[in-house]
């Protein structure tokens, strides 16, 4: 018995598909496992510790209740649907463009939309900072055009919004531009050839076909969100505290490791669940490899 | 009882461009109540553009179209009272066999129970199993995917279902097979059949009629009777098959000469009005060495090459001042005696040839 | 005749919007470039008098040329490894059919769905815990882990386009797999490994939140960015801000002509 499984497993190393999987995978294994068992294992010890030889227990997440955390993680959850809702809506006329208009265009517009992907992030916000300020670009002109002074634009949960939508825009795009193309014309010609109107075209075919593309786009931009950091703290200041934040002050201001520790759980399997959702119900050969 | 006599379905002066290119060029064309009509034509011949302009997806840039006398340029697909099956069948994935059967009818809003009715009354004639009503319809097989497509159509009840080539894909047998079902069914629903095919063998089996199709324009109209006895010039008669094209001129009252040679052939068709054409021997026709040794049109040449056709096999046989062989086929429990590389005498009856203009 | 003219509203209205949010991405950065050339000490708009003098400090101060030297050596490490790595794991995600796939397919790409700034702190975790002490060279592995499962994906969308009858034939015609692998699969997937080495770079250029609990007592300059930002302002942030835009900019340009060359390069061979 334990001869033949043996023979098994060596055969199945030697496919070549597993050799190649074998780098990546293994780094990973080290990289990203083990440190998340390290939290894991960090977010059952007793608070302010620094080892992991105490006796475990839950108080960090029985605690999280009492301490009103729960704010921070409405508050995640409400700008990340808020996001989300936005950019479908901005991004959909696009990639339907993008997918059926722009034909060789097409190119030249997802470069020009992927290129701010590649800046960093902070660089990008800080231009928001420099339009949002009190006599920035915005304020500015107002007062040199028209005389009047629009400030306390900056630091508000509106500008965290706009910082969200901008950075995260391109993740919602892109996905739905390729779920937009797999829908193939005949079949809204056969649709349309059997009676249906344009709505019925949308609803009945467009919309269900597109689908692994609308919510592979949803949810990376949902998880994005909820575990953004920067946003709310360049653009918002103190108006708003996110998850993300409250976790970074538990492991650095605080010191606090298994506080912090216990709250990364609690965000990893809220995301972790949306996403183990999204994979069951999406063939990602179908949406990456367009078969 | 005079809308009787009108064409149900009419075309006039039928034109598409696009740009510089004249994909259909001035077609007119009627179509009888009831008909199986099939429009052959190789690729680039203007079909696939017609069929689209006819089912409502591209407008003609000229002429005008007419359903039961009534004008359709500007009528959109999903108004027509026509329906297509599509090359691809464009079956919906994500819906199964009987969302798909019934999507015409659920966009109209007919309500679940006679819909239902009218899906397992479809599934039943077109030989699909009740159960399918649930299937996925990517886990179908080819020759039932024609058949879903077919129902979904039928199931919108259209005045003429159009075809655009649904049975191209499939592998020889199943094609056969199918051809003679479409055929079945035509004839029990009494509907309008309009179907394209770059295949002239596959129209002749089911159509009524046949319009054969060249660079954007009509060559020749008629039943596939006429179409394979009356070639209306050398284009339709190389498109039936493999045959032997001479360019022939007047010699005699009866008597043809080949262009440019000496050879003098004899034909029964009435020459009072001809100059210079081709004459066309079908392969079939010739007899080959000592069948062929008195026949009033005969030639000596070099067999060179057979093959076995599956019933048939054929001949090529080399003729000394032509450049192209000549092929004669025989049957295959009758073959040629002879030797590869002997000389031998070929020949035709006059009247098994025919004669067509430029 | 009226569906064509709605259709040609809507048309107009998609390209309208493409513009706008095309515009709306870009104007930000604009922005950053505007304020470095400000002669003044607090940013105020309009910009009354211009000045290089910013520029002329950032490139004399030897804190910034180290802060250079930190995020291009991190960024260049981090690309050569990353695309390694992710060349056979787009090769085993995209190319070949193993058992075990489906499931490789999902794990490999859960760290680029995970908050960048949690995994920053479990990697601080797990370097303290196996007793590393933090620099710039644990930033390169912090950024690994994300970078990785990106490059793969990139990678996959050319592998899924790539002929596996084309390495069969090779090895049919005698080429051993090293072979194979030189003459044959590494050729046609160039345009999908330079991709995904430009993403590389990039990322790890510009990326803030792991390297903020990574680098330890190195600090790359998107960290340093957002320290001077959130205590206040100074000129020396959009002047550092536009720096890093520009150099980002000139690499993507070169980056793109070479890419397009090798395609070129393709394109003619399969023509040929």
């Amino acid at each position: 018995m334990a001869k033949t499984s043996q023979s098994n497993m060596s055969s199945w190393l030697k496919q070549p598909g597993v050799l190649a999987a074998l780098p990546a995978s293994l780094f990973l294994l080290i990289g990203f496992a083990g440190p998340l068992l390290l939290v894991v294992a960090y977010s059952f010890m007793p608070s302010k510790t620094f080892t992991l030889l105490q006796a475990p227990t839950i108080e960090n997440y029985s605690s999280i209740i009492s301490d009103s955390y729960y704010i921070s993680f409405f508050w995640s959850l409400a700008m990340a649907l808020t996001t989300v809702v936005l950019l479908f809506i901005i991004c959909y006329p696009i990639a339907y463009g993008m997918a059926k208009l722009f034909n060789k265009w097409a190119n030249l517009v997802t470069a020009l939309i992927a290129v701010p992907i590649l800046i960093s992030e902070n660089i990008r916000l800080f231009g928001w900072v420099l339009i949002l300020l009190k006599n920035g670009v915005f304020d500015g002109s107002m007062q040199s055009l028209f005389g009047l002074s629009i400030s306390g634009l900056l630091f508000t949960v509106p500008a965290i919004t706009l910082g969200l939508v901008y950075v995260y825009l391109p993740f919602m795009l892109f996905p739905l531009v390729i779920g937009i193309s797999m829908v193939p014309e005949t079949l809204k010609e056969a649709a349309s050839d059997l009676g249906a109107t344009r709505w019925q075209i949308f609803r009945e075919i467009e919309l269900p076909l597109s689908m692994p593309g609308l919510m592979i786009g949803g949810i990376l931009t949902f998880v994005l969100v909820l575990g953004s950091l920067a946003e709310a703290k360049i653009l918002g200041g103190q108006a708003i505290v996110m998850i993300a934040d409250d976790i970074e002050s538990a492991f650095t201001f605080a010191q606090n490791w298994p506080k912090g520790s216990a709250l990364s759980v609690l965000l990893i399997a809220l995301s972790g669940i949306i996403v183990f959702l999204l994979f069951r119900r999406v063939d990602l050969d179908r949406v990456i490899g367009r078969r | 009882m005079v809308e009787l006599s009108e064409p149900f379905l009419e075309l006039n002066g039928i034109t598409k461009r696009f740009g510089n290119f004249v994909a259909v060029d001035d077609v007119n064309l009627e179509i009888t109540e009831g008909e199986f009509f099939t429009l052959v034509g190789p690729s680039g011949s203007g079909k696939t553009t017609m069929i689209r302009m006819l089912v409502g997806m591209d407008a003609p840039s000229d002429g005008e179209m007419r359903l039961q006398g009534r004008v359709m340029n500007d009528l959109p697909a999903n108004k027509r009272p026509t329906c297509m099956v599509f090359q691809s069948l464009a079956l919906f994935p994500h819906k199964s066999v009987g969302e798909n059967i019934e999507f015409s009818m659920k966009i109209t809003g007919k309500d679940k129970v006679k819909r239902r009715a009218r899906v397992d009354q479809l599934m039943e004639q077109l030989r699909l199993p009740l159960s399918y009503y649930e299937k996925s319809v990517t886990q179908c097989s080819g020759g039932e995917r024609q058949r879903i497509a077919l129902a979904r159509a039928l199931a919108f009840d259209p005045q003429i279902l159009f075809f655009d080539e649904p049975l191209s894909a499939l592998d020889f047998r199943l094609r056969k097979a199918l051809e003679k079902e479409l055929k079945d069914i035509h004839r029990e629903t009494g509907k309008t059949f309009v179907y394209i095919t770059h295949s002239l063998e596959e129209a002749m089996v089911m159509s009524d009629r046949i319009a054969i199709m060249r660079e954007g324009r009509i060559v020749q109209i008629g039943t596939p009777h006429e179409i394979y006895n009356n070639p209306k010039n050398k284009f339709v008669a190389q498109f039936m098959g493999e045959v032997n094209t001479l360019s022939v001129e007047k010699a005699g009252e009866n008597t043809l000469r080949v262009t440019g040679f000496d050879d003098i052939f004899t034909v029964t068709d009435d020459l009072s009005d001809f100059t210079t054409g081709f004459l066309i021997i079908r392969p079939e026709v010739m007899k080959i060495g000592r069948s062929a040794a008195d026949m009033k049109n005969k030639i000596k040449g070099i067999a060179f090459n057979d093959y076995a056709l599956g019933s048939r096999v054929q001949y090529q046989i080399r003729i000394e001042h032509f450049d192209e062989p000549w092929l004669v086929e025989r049957l295959q429990d009758e073959p040629y005696e002879g030797q590869r590389g002997d000389t031998v005498d070929i020949g035709w009856r006059p009247e098994d040839s025919i004669l067509v203009s430029n | 005749m009226k569906a064509s003219r709605s259709q040609n509203l809507s048309r107009r209205f998609i390209i309208l919007w493409t513009g706008v949010v095309i515009a709306f991405l870009y104007v930000p950065m604009i922005a950053v470039v505007l304020a470095s050339f400000s002669k003044q000490r607090y940013f105020k708009f309009p910009i009354q008098s211009w000045t290089d003098k910013w520029y002329q400090k950032a490139f004399s101060s030897l804190s910034v040329r180290e802060l250079l030297w930190t995020s291009l050596s991190v960024a260049a490490l981090v690309t050569i490894i990353s695309v390694v790595l992710a060349f056979f794991g787009a090769l085993a995600f995209a190319r070949y059919d193993w058992k075990g796939r489906k499931l490789y397919q999902r794990l490999i790409l859960l760290p680029i769905f995970f908050p960048q700034a949690v995994l920053g702190l479990a990697m601080l975790l797990w370097f303290s815990a196996i007793g590393v002490i933090t620099s710039w060279q644990t930033a390169v592995f912090a950024h690994l882990v994300w970078i990785t499962p990106i490059v793969i994906l990139i990678m996959s969308i050319q592998v899924y386009s790539f002929d596996p009858a084309l390495e069969e034939a090779a090895y049919d015609l005698g080429a051993t797999r090293w072979q194979v692998l030189t003459e044959i699969t590494l050729p046609i997937l160039s345009p999908g490994i330079i991709s995904g080495a430009i993403f590389a770079f990039l990322l790890s250029w510009g990326n803030f939140p792991l390297s903020l609990f990574t680098t330890g007592a190195d600090q790359t300059i998107p960290e340093w960015l957002y320290a001077k930002m959130v205590s206040g302002y100074t000129p020396m942030v959009p002047t550092l801000g536009s720096l890093t835009l520009s150099s980002a900019a000139v690499f993507l340009l070169i980056a793109y002509i070479i890419w397009l060359a090798i395609s070129a390069r393709q394109r003619r061979m399969e023509n040929r």
